[in-house]
Formats: C-alpha cells, structure tokens, sequence
C-alpha cells in the first residue's frame, strides 16, 4: 500500500510593527476558536493565554484540555467557547492523549483515511498537570516526538480547587497548602520547579521555550514555532491567577511583563537544531522584585529577607540569562539592605537608582 | 446560583440537558451570558488631545497625524482643511502652541507638529485640484474686508456654506499680513499665491486696489451685501515718541516688510542697523534687514534679558544665530542727525507694570548713551485705522467693539482677527486670526439663517495628566529634526531656511503621536480581553464594539488602553443593554434584545409560582 506524506501546516511568524509600541498587526488572523461565554474569573490569565494561542493556530486545530481551570470553568453543562474539536482527557494523561491523537491523525492521513490536511494539536495543561500529575505522560509524548504543542499555563497553583500549592507555585506564595504562620512566615519554602529547562534538557529534540501574557505578540509568534516544529513542542506561559495571586483584575496584562521585568520569569528558547537555549528576548527595563510582589496580596506576609532571598533567585535568573546586573539589584538581593525599607514604596525607590 | 426566590420568566425555561447548541465565532457561547457578573462596563470616550485644544483654530491634530502614520495623507490633507484654509502657510509660519501642550514633551520631545502640517500643506499645494468644494450656493453675498489670516480664513468657510463671497483688499495683492508681514525666507510668495488661487477656485472674488473709506463706504457694504465680515487688522505702526522720530533713515517694521513683500520697496539699508522691539515683527525686520545689505544689526529692547521678549524662541536662537546683537533694557529717547539718521540716544529703561505691554519707565538721570547707526527700523508693534467706522462701534482701545460672538451690536457686520483680538489677551498670531475668521463664519451663517448663536464651549475633558495613559507602549524616540540653512548662507539670501521633512521623515515623526485620548484603533484591547468579548468589525478608528452581553468588567482593557480613550462606567448609569442578576438563566440565541422587551412587559404579568 503506497504511503501519503503527511503535509503540515505552516504558520507565518508574525511582524511586530511599529517598534513593539503597539499590538496593531494587520496580519492578525481574524478568526476566533475561542469564543466568549465561559465561566473563568474576571481578567482570567490563562484565558487571555487560551485565546491568543487558539488564534495563533487558527481554525484547523484540536484542543486538548486536561483538568485544570480551562476545562472545569469552560465545560460545564457539556457546552465549551472552543469552536474547534477539544476533548477533555484525565489530568494526569494529557501527554498520552494528545500523543494519541496526533499518532492516529498521522496513521489515518498515511493509510488515505484523512483527506485533509494535518491539523495542530494543541494540548492545554495547567501547572498542576504539567508540572506534578501529568508530568510522565507529557515527558513521554515529548520523548516519542509525536507532532504537537504541549503549553503549560503556568498560573502557579491548583486555582479551580481552591488555590492549592503546586511544585510550580514561588517561594513565599501563599496558598491553602502554604500558609503562613509563626513557624513558616514565608509560607512556601521551596522554590518552583524549574519545569522548562527540565524539559529541554531531557527532550533536546523538542521546540521548548517560555512565554508571558504580557508579550502577546511574542506568545503567538512561540505558539506557531511550537506547531511549525517538526515533532513535540513544549511551552510555558505565564498567566497571572486573580484569585489565587489576589490582585485587582485590570493588571493581568500588567503582571505578565513585571514578571519578566524582575527577573522571576525568564524568558528563552531551547533551539532543538542547535542544541543551544536563545536568551536574545530583553524586557524594556529590569525592575527588583519588590514591584512585583507588592501587586499581589499572595506575597503580603513576606519580610525582608524572604524578598531579599527571592531577589538572589532572581539574580541567577538574570545571570543565566547572560544579563549584567545593576548594582542596585545585587544590593537589593541582602536582606540588610532590605530590612531599613519599611513599605514597598521605598523598595521601589530602589529600581529608581538602576 | 440558586434559583430560590427568583422569578424565572417562561421563556427562559429551556430544558438544559439534550441539545447544547454549538458555539459561533459571530454570537459566542449564549448560554452563559456572562455580562451579568459586570459592575463596571468599559466605554470608548474619546477625550481631545491637549494639541488640538491649544491650536488656536483647533485643528485636529491627532487625527491627521494619525492619518499619516498609516499613509493616508491625502484624508489628513482633507482634514486638516476643514479648519484651516493653508496649511502650506502655518505650517511655516505658525508659532506652533500644540506643540508647547503637545504631552510628548513631558515625556521627552514635542512632537513636530508643525512640520508635519508643512508636509500636508505642501502636498496640497501639488494637487491639481483641491479636495475642498464649494458648497451649494444658497444665494446669499457676503463681504469679506480683508485677506490677511482672518479674511481668508472667513472667506473660506463662508464659500464651504454656500455664500457667494467677494474679498476686499485694498493692497495690490491680495494676502494681507501673511504678505506683508511675514518675510519671503518664512514664507515664499508663490505658497501663498498657490493659496489664494485656491480661494478663487472656490469662487470666490477678489476685489484688490479697494479700500473701504475710499473706494467703498460703509452703506455701500450695508447696501450691497447681506453681511459683512470685517478683517481689517492692525495697519498703523506705532511710533516710540523720540525726539526727532521724523528724520530720513527711520523706517517702520511693518511697512518695511510689507513694501518688500509687495514689491513696492526702494529702502536702501546703510551698513548698521538698529531694531527698535522684542517681538516677532522686530525679529522679522532684523533678519529681513541682513538680507537687504546690512552689515551689522543691533536689537534693541526694553527686556531685560531674552527670556522676556514676547518672541518665538526659535525664531530668537535662528536670528542670534545669523549674527543678530542684542542689547537689552534700553529705550530710545531720541534720534540724532542732521536731517538724516546719524546716532540714537538711549536710556536705560524698563516696563512698569509686569507684562510689557505695559508702559515704559525711562531712567532720565542715567547718563545717555548714543549708539551710531545708519538706518533704524521701529517695530514696537501696531494700531487700527479706523476712521471709516461709524464712532458707535469702535472702543477704547481704538479698535472695533463686538460681542462674544464677533457681531457688531446687532448688525449683520461681524469682525474677526487682530482688529478685535488687540488687547483681548489672545495672542496676535497667524493661527488664531484664522480661528477667529473660521468661528466668525460660523457664526455668521447662523445669524442669517436665524439660528441662535451659542457661546463657544470650552472644553473639560482635555487629557494632559499621563498617568491617565499606559505610557508603557511607548517607547522613547528622539524627535525629527528639519534641517536647516547654514546661518552663513541664510545671511544674503532669500531662501527658505526651515527645510521641509520628506515623506519617511514625516511619517517616522506622526508615529510618534501619543494619539491621547483618542482610539487610533491599536488593537490592544482587541488582543487582551481575556473573554474575547472586543470584537473588531473593521478596523478602522473606534471601531471596536464591546459585546456587553459577554463582558465580565475586568478592566484589563481599560488599563491596557495607551491612549487613555477607554474608560470605566459604573453599570448603574446605563438604562439600556443591561444585563440584571435575574437573567442569569437565559439560555436562548438573540436573547438580549428579546430580554429587554420581555423586561418591560414584566409589570403586567403575575409572578410566577415556583
């Protein structure tokens, strides 16, 4: 039986016009697979995430949505805003299923059994999925190599069931699992898994790479990398969690570029032809940690030295990054430095002298 | 949410289970109406961006920068017309008051608005034919006296109206100050031509060599015509009242620069030069008298320093630079010669009052100084001639009296420019004659056809505090610079010396326009709604429509917005489209018009009994 080549699409990278001052970008694609009339929170993160994706895909995608927010919030009463194929599978099996959906799309369009073209599978894992239950049978589907993207949207916790920690949740995060109290004043005392570089490291035949909210031009254009990729994908988005990081709603976006902005966030790609990380992306500025601390009621108990020890973390992020740091962020990362700072508005003052 | 107590309306009693109807990328998922969980609803309001509220005809500026930006020049051509009849002229000589408001400037450079007005203005001028038409004739005449900045600018609108309109200037061309007054390197004379030829093409007559007083009366304007505009501006040069201000070689500033735009001039200038004044015209004539043969030219003020001239401080670095000297906190307290010019006497002296309009206080005692000069040119400003006026309309300050609304008592006269503006604390610039001239128009035509005239509203809501933006989108971008003649060269030429900006130049610096207060249809809120309740038709400016059945009031689009033009309105002020807590169950296509209409006819049915 002759064999059909199976034919992929290819996705334009997209220009960012105007010196990045702006989103406008008359290549933007029009269509909308995901659609209004879903049930997350007010200035969801992981929403905004799963619309820019699913638009950077385009109508020729399958969504797959382990258990997470995107599914329980999304799906209730069997009625989901995808208007492309999506499919609910267990938490802990979304690289198994999505590694199943694109081997069968592949045996079907090699036996002539599907005309059309190969469409993206995207899987859509929360960091509870990716980075603790579902870590094996993502691991596995990137391993195989089968053709899809696997996006983690990072929101740092188990949000549907009431803001648990997860091992993606930063140190000093305060969740139900964390509190904190006289013992533990810092509440979380590990620092997240670094699931990311885990997965380029282990799988360094996969496209992977980091991508925040707050560059969302930068996010769609690593989604149709991540497709355009022969074989797997690997991507993690930062998308802030208004109830879990408790913030007011309209700093979604805000949050997406402090985070990248302090350091906490690093964001490269892991160049499968290479074999080499691309550290090029730089934020606009470079900002101490407190800024973006002092935004979210989930870091409200820390003291100085927790801050000071989440900017040393940040620093060897900036570090690995291949970035010179500022001697106010060296300074900023020791706790006596920090101890004098009564408000975070004197922290803040600190970035000033950068 | 429980249901308890809630009185659910038949027709939202739809089975839940069985069909769930499939998602649509026009409607959304309608069975969750999420709009409901909203108390804050965004709205595009478009606020006006502080350049357009500074320029004196309020131009709007944001608009046609923006149109450029995207490369539609000929639109912003068409825009910028509608309150400005040339361009090509204030784009040159105009003293720019948007780019002293332009927010830009707070955050590192204005942005070079009057350059990019130049480029339009030019651009116009290469048309074969203009964008703007005549309206249709409505049978009316109107007179216009005048064709300097205020006449023209009046003349222009009336014609747009409908009116028949006939200019009378009494010089041998028609142009007025813009002639006259501003000199041949600011503003060559075929720009200005090339405007007036516009004019014409509107169908407008021009009646030169006709001065009202001699060659027409004033009951003939009554007579002739259903109304009048009066644009007559300041024609008489002040005298500094010096001993012997009579002698050969004294020139004055206005008639100097007008007889050399005319064309009319046989001043010979000897080789010094002395400039009696501080301002604009002063500065002119000091420039102008290099480019006439003067070797060395000498300014001299009663200011004490250059910060108080009431001058451009361009114009005032441009002259320093070609060589210009100053001298300061002096006045002039005679001219010495025999029969001609020889020295000046001077004094030291400043203004009494705190403004230098105020009077001169001269210093008597102090030791007189003379100052040997060739020629001198007295620019301290000038004064109507006004003896045709009928006495009931002239005022105090000898100019002509009118109300807010530019109208002689209750005639059909109206009177616009300089002539009214003297001494009302506007500025007397180009710009804001033609803003007169634009709004006395208006006025006009609502005079005759009967309509009350409303006073000018000021407006509120002009945007000028930058927290009010999300300055993160814009990046710092050093300002466009036009180029200019070397000062060594400017010196014996009649050359322009601002060069324009080319095409890329000119579209690099209107994308750096804030666009404040204003949708510039960015697409940042189409692409941060986390719902995607933004929904974007066309793009196109403000063409965004938020899907109020869908918006859950997150306000990430109201912080994301650059410009500011989003804005966060309490649901409670809304009395249609409103989504209310008891129709959280509506589970049917089109629902929102149909909940409405059922909303209303709810007072007439009993409650229903669950």
């Amino acid at each position: 039986m002759a064999t059909i080549e199976v034919q992929r699409q290819i996705l334009p990278i997209l220009g960012s016009p105007n010196q990045g001052a702006r989103f406008y970008n008359p290549e933007l694609p029009s269509s909308e697979p995901f659609v209004p009339g879903h049930r997350t929170c007010a200035g969801c993160g992981p929403s905004i995430q799963y619309r820019m994706t699913s638009k950077a895909a385009g109508d020729n995608t399958i969504l797959v949505g382990p258990t997470g927010c995107m599914y329980v919030a999304n799906s209730s009463y069997l009625c989901t805003p995808y208007n492309v194929p999506w499919a609910h599978t267990q938490i802990g099996s979304a690289g198994s299923f999505t590694a199943g959906v694109a081997a069968a799309y592949e045996a079907m369009i090699r036996k002539g059994k599907w005309k059309g073209e190969f469409p993206n599978i995207i899987c859509e894992a929360g960091d509870g999925s990716a980075s603790d239950i579902g870590l094996a049978s993502i691991s596995g589907a990137l391993y195989r190599n089968h053709d899809c993207l696997i996006i983690c949207y990072d929101n740092e916790q188990y949000a549907n069931t009431g803001i648990q920690a997860s091992s993606r949740t930063p140190y000093g995060g305060m969740t139900t699992f964390s509190p904190p109290g006289p013992l533990v004043p810092e509440g979380k005392k590990l620092f997240p898994k670094d699931l990311a570089r885990m997965m380029a490291a282990g799988h360094p035949h996969c496209y992977v790479a980091t991508a925040s909210v707050g560059y969302p031009i930068d996010l769609m254009n690593k989604v149709r990398k991540g497709l355009n990729h022969k074989g797997a994908a690997y991507l993690m988005v930062y998308t802030p969690c208004q109830k879990g990081f408790v913030y007011e709603t309209p700093r979604s976006i805000d949050l997406g570029r402090l985070v990248v902005e302090c350091g906490l966030y690093p964001m490269w790609e892991w160049n499968p032809e290479k074999r080499a990380y691309d550290y090029s992306f730089r934020p606009a500025s470079m900002r101490p940690v407190s800024e973006y601390l002092k935004l979210q009621g989930r870091f409200g108990h820390l003291h100085a030295e927790h801050i000071a020890s989440l900017q040393k973390f940040a620093n060897e992020q900036w570090r690995m990054l291949g970035v010179q740091l500022p001697e106010a962020l060296i300074q900023a990362a020791d706790a006596k430095n920090l101890v004098n700072m009564a408000s975070a508005a004197q922290a803040e003052a600190v970035a000033q002298t950068i | 949410m429980s249901t308890k107590g809630t009185r659910i309306p038949d027709w939202l009693t739809v089975p839940f289970a069985g069909i769930t109807p499939a998602p649509s990328q026009e409607k959304g998922q309608d069975l969750f109406p999420t709009g409901n969980w909203r108390s804050i609803r965004p709205v595009y309001r478009d606020k006006l961006p502080p350049c357009n509220n500074a320029c004196g005809t309020n131009e709007k500026i944001q608009g046609y920068l923006d149109l450029v930006k995207r490369g539609k020049y000929l639109d912003a051509y068409a825009l910028i017309k509608e309150d400005m009849p040339f361009p090509s002229v204030t784009g040159r000589v105009c003293y720019h008051p948007c780019e002293q408001a332009c927010n830009r400037g707070q955050y590192d450079e204005a942005i070079s608005i009057r350059a990019v007005e130049r480029f339009l203005g030019d651009l116009g001028q290469a048309l074969t034919h203009d964008v703007v038409k005549a309206g249709k004739p409505n049978g009316k005449k109107v007179a216009v006296v005048g064709s300097g900045p205020a006449g023209h600018s009046a003349a222009y609108q009336l014609a747009r109206l409908g009116y028949k309109v006939t200019i009378l200037e009494k010089s041998p061309k028609a142009g007025g100050l813009n002639r006259g007054g501003i000199p041949d390197w600011v503003l060559p004379q075929d720009v200005l031509d090339r405007e007036i030829e516009r004019l014409v093409e509107l169908g407008i007559t021009i009646k030169t060599n006709c001065e009202v007083g001699k060659d027409v009366s004033w009951d003939e304007l009554k007579k002739n015509y259903d109304a009048c505009v009066l644009a007559v501006g300041l024609t008489e040069p002040n005298s500094v009242r010096a001993e012997g201000e009579n002698k050969a070689g004294v020139l004055y500033g206005l008639p100097f620069l007008r007889d050399i735009g005319m064309g009319t001039s046989k001043v010979k200038l000897g080789p010094r030069v002395a400039v009696i004044g501080g301002g604009n015209t002063a500065i002119d004539c000091a420039r102008e008298a290099l480019r006439q043969g003067a070797v060395e030219v000498t300014m001299i003020t009663v200011e004490a320093n250059p910060k108080e001239m009431p001058a451009v401080p361009e114009d005032l670095h441009d002259m320093v630079e070609e060589g210009v000297d100053l001298m300061h906190g002096r006045a002039v307290t005679a001219v010495l010669g025999n029969g001609k010019v020889e020295a000046l006497q001077l004094h030291p002296a400043r203004f009494s009052g705190a403004i230098n309009a105020s009077p001169i206080t001269v210093d008597k005692d102090a030791p007189a100084q003379r100052f040997a000069v060739d020629n001198v040119i007295i620019a301290v400003g000038q004064h109507a001639s006004l003896a045709w006026l009928p006495a009931e309309f002239k005022n105090e300050r000898g100019t002509i009296k009118i109300d807010r609304f530019g109208r002689l008592g209750d005639t059909k006269f109206f009177a616009a420019g300089d002539i009214v503006q003297l001494g009302s604390g506007q500025p007397l610039m180009v710009v804001n004659a033609v803003g007169d001239g634009k709004r006395v128009a208006f006025n006009l035509d609502k005079v005759l056809r009967g309509e009350a005239l409303q006073p000018r509203t000021i407006p509120i809501d002009v945007i000028v505090d930058l927290n009010r933006m999300n300055m993160t989108y814009f990046p710092h971008f050093p300002r466009v610079q036009q180029t200019l003649l070397p000062p060594v060269s400017r010196r014996r030429t009649q050359d322009e010396v601002i060069q324009a900006l080319t095409e890329e130049q000119a579209v690099e610096e209107a994308s750096r326009c804030f666009s404040c207060g204003t949708c510039n249809a960015c697409d940042n809120c189409y692409l941060v709604c986390p719902e995607p309740c933004i929904a974007r038709p066309e793009r196109s400016n403000g063409l965004y429509k938020i899907l109020v059945d869908y918006c859950k009031g997150c306000r990430v689009c109201i912080e994301e917005c650059p410009t500011g033009c989003l804005e966060g309105v309490p649901e409670l002020d809304f009395d249609t489209g409103v989504v209310r807590m008891d129709t959280a169950f509506a589970i049917s296509p089109g629902l929102h018009g149909r909940q409405a209409e059922e909303l209303r006819k709810l007072g007439d049915r009993p409650a229903k009994n669950i």
